[in-house]
C-alpha cells in the first residue's frame, strides 16, 4: 500500500499520529537531534542526518522500574510494575537503526526466555522508517553498506517513508504498517506515478556509498577468535580508550544492563538500566577477582561480542554500521578500522 | 507466563551457621505459595537469585537436593574482602521467619544422564561444596543410587572448623555406598581425620579413569592444582566437570554480564566440562 502527504502538511500527520498514542520523532535539541516523545507537532523535524542516540530506548529505556516497594520494619510490601505499554509510533527511523531492532529481537525474544519488557513495547510499536537522503553524502563514520544495509533499506520498518520535493511517500511493509496507513485519513492514496517515484528513489538510495569492506559473518567471527590472544594488537588498537562507555550507550545494538535497588527513605524501586562492558566494575566479583581489569580486555570483549560471539550465538553480526560509536568517541576509536586491521592479521 | 525478573516469596525457616568463623550460613527457605513450590523443579548444580528488596540480588547455588521436597537450601558466604558484600551481608543478618525472594531455578545442572552408569568422583574445597552436596544427596537417594556406579568424595577445608555440613559428612562416612575422604590442610587437637591438600589427597586416592567422571568445585587455586592430578590419572577433559563463577545480574541470559565467549555462564552454564572450556577464550 502506498500513501502520501504534502510536505507542508507534516504537522497534520504528526497530530493524527499523536491521537493514536505516544509518538516518538526526531527533535532538534541544544546539541543534537534526538528522538523525543512529541508534545508539540511543530517540534518534529525531518531535516537531519541521524539522531545522536539510537532509537533503542523505545523498547529498552535507559532506566526501567521492575518492582516498587515500601520498606517496612518487618515485611516489605512490593508490587511488580505492570507491563502496559501504550500502542505507539516511532517516526523517522533510519534504515540501519530499523535493522538493529531485528538484531535485538534475536537476543530479547528469539533465544531462551522472552524478555517481557522488550516484548511488551516492541509488539505495540509501529516503526516508520525513513530513507537517508540520496542527494547527501553518507557521514564518513557510517559503514552500514558493509553490513549489507542500503540508504533506503526497508527491512525492520513497518512503514517506509521517502521524501520527494513536494511529498512524503509512505509504503506499508508489514501488516502492522498497512493497518496504520489505512487508519490515517490525513494521508492521500498514492498514484501509479507515486509508486514509480518511490521505486526510483529507493533505487537511488542503493547508490549512496558508505565505507565498505567485504565481510562475511562466519569468517570475521573465526578471525577474531584467532586474534583474541594477540595482546599487542588489542593494546595498540585501544591505547587511547578511556573506557567511558559512550560508544555503548549510543549504540543501537548494545543491550547490557544492570539490575539494582534504589531506596529513598522508605520508598524503593528495583530497576534495570543500561550498563556497559566498557566499565571497570562490570565483571568485578565480590571476591575482588575481575576477569577483565584492563581496558584492552574490555574493548576486545565489545568487539568480539559484536563480530564473533553474536555470530556464533544468534547467527548474525550485532552491528549495523550506524557510525555512532565513532562519532561519539572522545578519542576517535573506530570499530570499522579495528575490524579492518584485525581481518588483515 | 511468570515474569522471570520477579522473585517468588519465600520464608526463612532454618539457619545453620556452618563454620567457626561464622561467615558461612545455610538458609532453609520455604515457598509462601504452594504453586511456586510446585513450579520450582530443579536438578543439582543449578542456582537461583536470592533477592532482598532494598539490597539487591545474588546468584547462589542450590545446596539442597530435589530429593528433599518441601524446601530449598542455600549456603552463603558473607562476601567481600575490601568492602562488605551488600546482599550476602543482608542475608546473614536475617532471622528465622524473615521473608525474602527467590528467582529460579537458573542455569544448567550437573549432567545427571551423563553421570548415570559411571563412577563419580566428587572433589570439593571450602564452601564451594554447596552444589556438590546437592549432587551427593541426589545420588544417594534410594531411588537414584542404583543408577550410579561407585561414588567417592574428596572434600577439604583449611581447618576442621571450616568444614561445612559436618553432620552429613559424619553420616556419609558411615555408609557403605559412598567412599568419603575428608581432609583439612591443618588439623587441631581434636582432629582424627586426614591432613593434606585436596590435590595431594586426590593423588593418594588415585581414582581410576575407567568409566569415571569427576566433578570439581573449589577455589581457583585448588582447581589449578587438582586438574593436573586428574590428567595424570588419565581422565579425559570431557570427563572433568566444574562450575564456573562470573559476576551475574539477570541470571537468564539477557543482561550480557556473564559471558565467556559466546556462552552465558548463567544460562549455558554454570556447569562446563574442561573440554568445553578449552574451546572458549581465556576470559574468566
Ligand atoms: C553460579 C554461581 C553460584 C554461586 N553460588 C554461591 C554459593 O553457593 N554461596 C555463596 O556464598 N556464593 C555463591 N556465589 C557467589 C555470590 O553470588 C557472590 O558472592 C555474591 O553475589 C556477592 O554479593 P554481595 O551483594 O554480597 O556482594 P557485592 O560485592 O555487594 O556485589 C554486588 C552484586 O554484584 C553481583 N556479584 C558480585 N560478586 C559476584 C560473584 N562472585 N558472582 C556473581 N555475582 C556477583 C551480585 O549481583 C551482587 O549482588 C555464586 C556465584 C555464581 C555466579
Ligand atoms: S567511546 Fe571511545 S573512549 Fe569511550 S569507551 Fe568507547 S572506545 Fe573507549
Ligand atoms: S558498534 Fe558502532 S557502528 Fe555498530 S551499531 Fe553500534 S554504534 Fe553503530
Ligand atoms: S547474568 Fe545476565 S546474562 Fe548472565
Amino acid at each position: 500500500m502506498l500513501k502520501k502527504i504534502a510536505l507542508e502538511k507534516l504537522g497534520d500527520l504528526v497530530s493524527a499520529l499523536m491521537e493514536k498514542g505516544p509518538l516518538y520523532a526526531p527533535v532538534k535539541g541544544e546539541k543534537a537531534v534526538d528522538f523525543q516523545e512529541i508534545t508539540n507537532p511543530a517540534d518534529v523535524i525531518l531535516d537531519f542526518y541521524n539522531t545522536a542516540m539510537s532509537p533503542k530506548f523505545a523498547f529498552f529505556p535507559q532506566s526501567e522500574d521492575l518492582i516498587r516497594y515500601r520498606l517496612g520494619k518487618e515485611a516489605t510490601e512490593s508490587e511488580a510494575v505492570s507491563l502496559d505499554a501504550k500502542p505507539s509510533v516511532i517516526l523517522g527511523v533510519r534504515p540501519c537503526d530499523a535493522k538493529s531492532f531485528e538484531i535485538m529481537d534475536r537476543h530479547f525474544l528469539g533465544a531462551g526466555i522472552i524478555d517481557p519488557y522488550w516484548n511488551d513495547k516492541r509488539e505495540k510499536t509501529t516503526i516508520i522508517g525513513y530513507a537517508f537522503d540520496p542527494s547527501t553524502a553518507a557521514d564518513p563514520a557510517d559503514f552500514y553498506n558493509t553490513l549489507g544495509i542500503s540508504a533506503s533499506d526497508t527491512a525492520g520498518s513497518d512503514i517506509f517513508m521517502i521524501r520527494t520535493d513536494k511529498h512524503l511517500l509512505f509504503k506499508g511493509i508489514t501488516e502492522k504498517g498497512d493497518r496504520l496507513l489505512k487508519e490515517l485519513s490525513v494521508l492521500e492514496a498514492g498514484s501509479k506515478t507515486d509508486e514509480k517515484t518511490f521505486e526510483d528513489k529507493a533505487k537511488k538510495g542503493g547508490e549512496v556509498k558508505t565505507r565498505f569492506m567485504e565481510i562475511q559473518d562466519k569468517a570475521v567471527a573465526g578471525k577474531l577468535v584467532q586474534v583474541f590472544n594477540n595482546k599487542e594488537f588489542w593494546e595498540k588498537a585501544t591505547a587511547a580508550c578511556i573506557s567511558c562507555g559512550a560508544c555503548t550507550f549510543v549504540c543501537p545494538t548494545c543491550y547490557c544492563f544492570d539490575i539494582s535497588d534504589e531506596t529513598l527513605f522508605r520508598d524503593g524501586v528495583r530497576k534495570r538500566f543500561w550498563d556497559a562492558c566498557m566499565f571497570t566494575d562490570f565483571t568485578l566479583e565480590a571476591s575482588g577477582h575481575n576477569p577483565r581489569p584492563r581496558i584492552f580486555q574490555r574493548y576486545r570483549q565489545k568487539v568480539c561480542h559484536k563480530y564473533s560471539y553474536h555470530v556464533d550465538k544468534y547467527g548474525c553480526i550485532s552491528c549495523v554500521g550506524c557510525g555512532r560509536c565513532t562519532r561519539s568517541c572522545p578519542v576517535n576509536i573506530d570499530i570499522y578500522s579495528i575490524i579492518e586491521s584485525a581481518s588483515k592479521l | 507466563m511468570q515474569n522471570p525478573y520477579i522473585p517468588m516469596p519465600v520464608e526463612v525457616t532454618k539457619i545453620v551457621t556452618e563454620v567457626e568463623t561464622n561467615d558461612i550460613k545455610t538458609f532453609r527457605l520455604n515457598f509462601v505459595n504452594k504453586e511456586d513450590e510446585e513450579n520450582f523443579k530443579y536438578l543439582p548444580g543449578q542456582f537461583a537469585e536470592l533477592s532482598i528488596l532494598g539490597k539487591g540480588e545474588s546468584p547462589i547455588g542450590i545446596a539442597s537436593s530435589p530429593t528433599q521436597p518441601g524446601y530449598i537450601e542455600f549456603t552463603v558466604q558473607r562476601a567481600g574482602t575490601l568492602v562488605t558484600g551488600i546482599v550476602t551481608t543482608a542475608l546473614h543478618d536475617l532471622d528465622v521467619g524473615a521473608r525474602i525472594g527467590v528467582r529460579g531455578p537458573l542455569g544448567n545442572s550437573w549432567p545427571i544422564e551423563f553421570l548415570e552408569g559411571k563412577n563419580v568422583v566428587v572433589v570439593g574445597g571450602g564452601f564451594a561444596f554447596t552444589t556438590l552436596r546437592s549432587l551427593i544427596h541426589y545420588m544417594l537417594h534410594k531411588d537414584n543410587r542404583p543408577r550410579f556406579g561407585d561414588i567417592s568424595v574428596v572434600y577439604g577445608a583449611r581447618t576442621p572448623g571450616l568444614l561445612c555440613y559436618k553432620e552429613e559428612l559424619a553420616a556419609w562416612e558411615k555408609r557403605k555406598d559412598i567412599k568419603m575422604h575428608v581432609t583439612v590442610d591443618k588439623g587441631d587437637a581434636n582432629w582424627k581425620g586426614r591432613e593434606g591438600f585436596v590435590p595431594t589427597v586426590c593423588k593418594e586416592v588415585g581414582p581410576s579413569p575407567e568409566n569415571a567422571v569427576t566433578v570439581i568445585c573449589g577455589p581457583p587455586i585448588m582447581i589449578r592444582f587438582t586438574l593436573p592430578v586428574f590428567f595424570e590419572l588419565g581422565f579425559a577433559k570431557e570427563n572433568i566437570l566444574t562450575s564456573l563463577e562470573m559476576r551475574m545480574k539477570c541470571g537468564v541470559g539477557k543482561c550480557g554480564r556473564c559471558n565467556v565467549g559466546h556462552k552465558y555462564v548463567c544460562k549455558d552454564g554454570p556447569v562446563f566440562s574442561f573440554a568445553e572450556l578449552d574451546k572458549l577464550p581465556r576470559d574468566f
